[in-house]
């Protein structure tokens, strides 16, 4: 899977923060990025496009990060996307609870790009080789 | 708020020491047992509990935006340097062109040239990405302030209630009750949360995942 053509969803409240990770992408070659500021604004726009990548940070108003994940994986459309938390969150139970709520990767803040760039390209490498 | 109220209430009467302590006692008591039924006691005691903490939060954000603005700043250095050189070299080549575009082509200092300019210009981005990255002290800053004034607040809050239910009744309408009105900063020594990246993947790692 070929991370150029993907399609990405970056969501956080910080406006600032979501030009970071999509400046980040771009470096990557992932041109293709919307953005949400919160998990409800994320969850209708994901069920109202085609999404391939979800990067989500968790301490969000009206719905948080683990209740977007919660609610993409118990939606049959969107159970598929991989979601990448990246958070100021650092405790560990709650990085075990967004594991067992099914996300694919877990980054705390602060992160650098090679992070980045890791995380995303094993978390496409999994999905590969599962497919 | 009006939180000068305390200077405003009327002094207790002088009365011989022993009858004071009692009154002490009695109004300590009453306190006590008002602040209790009311919900006060806990919340004000997590509120007063989070000061050191607000304390902390708030160096936090101070050195966090002081080393953004250096990043920055070091970045800026470093890219205006590298600017300066490309400059120097763009206007040397042109000058070599001028006098014998032959020669500068044959010798190698055009291709030299071109290959300097890749150099430099890579440089420059990795050094406005640093800058780009530094911005990141926007998010993590603006969840403390977040979390330093709910705490205010709170306090502010059960300070309120109190001196509501303890200011004497012909005062308090002193007290205006309308006025009523969110990273880990100091992780040393905690065993429940992690300190870095290489922990967050170790501890998925071990359980799996």
């Amino acid at each position: 899977m070929n991370s150029t053509d993907l399609k990405f969803l970056v969501v956080d409240d910080f406006s600032t923060m979501r030009r970071i990770v999509r400046g980040l992408l771009k470096e990557m070659g992932c041109n293709n990025v919307e953005e949400a500021e919160d998990g409800a604004v994320a969850l209708a726009t994901l069920k109202a496009g085609k999404f391939d990548f979800v990067v989500s940070d968790i301490n969000m108003p009206n719905m948080n990060g683990f209740d977007l994940l919660k609610a993409i994986k118990a939606e049959d459309s969107l159970k598929h996307l991989p979601v990448l938390m990246v958070t100021a969150e650092a405790r560990k139970e709650d990085i075990l609870l967004a594991a067992q709520s099914g996300a694919a990767g877990y980054i705390v803040k602060p992160f650098t790009k090679a992070t980045l760039e890791e995380k995303v390209q094993k978390i496409l490498q999994k999905l590969a080789a599962v497919a | 708020m009006k939180m000068d109220l305390a200077a405003d209430l009327q002094p207790a009467p002088a009365h011989a020491s022993v009858e004071v302590f009692q009154q002490i006692g009695t109004i300590t008591r009453l306190l006590h047992d008002t602040m209790t039924q009311l919900g006060v006691m806990p919340k004000l005691q997590v509120a007063t509990d989070g000061l050191p903490d607000a304390r902390s939060r708030l160096h936090y954000i101070a050195e966090k935006t002081a080393q953004a603005a250096n990043k920055v700043l070091t970045s800026v250095e470093q890219a205006k340097t590298d600017h300066a050189a490309i400059t120097a070299a763009t206007q040397a080549m042109a000058r070599d062109i001028v006098a014998d575009p032959v020669k500068a082509v044959a010798s190698g200092a055009v291709y030299n040239f071109v290959r300097e300019i890749e150099t430099r210009t890579s440089t420059i981005d990795a050094h406005l990405t640093d800058i780009m990255m530094a911005q990141d002290f926007h998010d993590l800053t603006g969840q403390v302030v977040a979390k330093v004034v709910a705490l205010a607040n709170e306090l502010e809050d059960s300070l309120v209630k109190l001196l509501v239910q303890v200011v004497p009744e012909d005062q308090r309408e002193k007290v205006d009750p309308n006025t009523l009105h969110g990273p880990v900063v100091n992780p040393e020594g905690r065993t429940d949360v992690v300190a870095n990246q290489g922990e967050v993947d170790d501890l998925l790692a071990s359980l799996g995942f």
